[in-house]
């Protein structure tokens, strides 16, 4: 699964994470869209607390 | 209605948190990216090319050298090959006068309007060859073109197409004579030794050897 870097620069971590097709997508990807549920399950708990609360 | 659902899908907060989040972090991987763009298409110095540091795009001194390509297993792609000492017009240049000549040299390419027809590093024209390994192209190498100059070297051969193009016939889209002095077809030769030795990936990928030996077939995988 980990193979050392073949790029010609390797001391980037841009060389490191785009090793094999999409790599680099779906890292870049995976970092923006998880904090989204982070946002979401927040969102959802202040709404709840506000419905209690009203 | 202490029980009544709420909908976050509806909620313009979440929405406009989202919006700052995927903004704000595209921003940032933008910017890291083009700094670490600017730091991988430096040019390289002669001292890295004398020590053997790989660089994407090497020395200008590298017209001293002979250019070839070979394939990279582990890349999967033909990278450029930079071996042993070949001088360019029989002269070996210094580091500033290679600078100057190459600087010569994009003036002319610029000047002369060349991707108006051709391609050059994926900018320009379809009309014309390629140009971006247009120092590796066989036709160069195989003694066509020399013997159709009656030239001694692949330089002098160039030098010469490009000084009267029209004198050549070479294919049915005639490449224009565009009134090139000698000294400008020389750096234009040394411009277009110096980009063959740039690391492009693989681009253009008719250029490989593989796909010579595919006869025209491409060399995806």
């Amino acid at each position: 699964m980990f193979n050392s870097c073949t790029d010609i620069a390797c001391n980037n971590i841009f060389a490191w994470l785009n090793q094999g097709p999409l790599t680099l997508t779906i890292i870049l990807h995976t970092i923006i869209v998880l904090p989204m549920f982070f946002i979401y399950f927040q969102e959802k708990k202040r709404l709840t607390e506000d419905s209690k609360q009203s | 209605m202490d029980d009544k659902k709420t909908s976050v899908w509806t909620s313009i907060r979440f929405w406009r948190r989202s919006a700052a989040w995927v903004t704000g972090m595209a921003v940032v991987l933008l910017m890291i990216l083009t700094f670490d763009t600017m730091k991988q298409v430096r040019m390289g110095t002669d001292e890295e090319l004398k020590h053997g540091i790989k660089r994407r795009v090497p020395s200008p001194t590298v017209i001293n050298y002979h250019i070839s390509y070979r394939y990279d297993e582990n890349r999967g792609v033909e990278v450029p090959v930079i071996g042993k000492k070949e001088l360019l017009f029989g002269k070996e240049y210094s580091p500033k006068e290679a600078q100057e000549l190459l600087h010569l040299g994009k003036l002319t390419f610029q000047a002369k309007d060349c991707i108006d027809c051709h391609t050059i590093l994926g900018n320009g024209s379809y009309y014309a060859p390629d140009l971006t390994k247009a120092w590796l192209d066989p036709k160069w190498n195989d003694g066509t073109m020399i013997s159709m100059t009656d030239s001694k070297t692949k330089e002098e051969a160039m030098v010469k197409f490009l000084m009267n193009p029209k004198d050549y016939r070479t294919h049915e889209r005639m490449m224009p004579n565009l009134g090139i002095t000698k000294k400008e077809a020389m750096a234009l030769v040394a411009f277009l030794k110096h980009t063959s030795a740039i690391d492009t990936n693989g681009f253009p990928r008719n250029f490989s050897q593989a796909s010579r030996r595919l006869e025209g077939g491409t060399n995806a995988r």
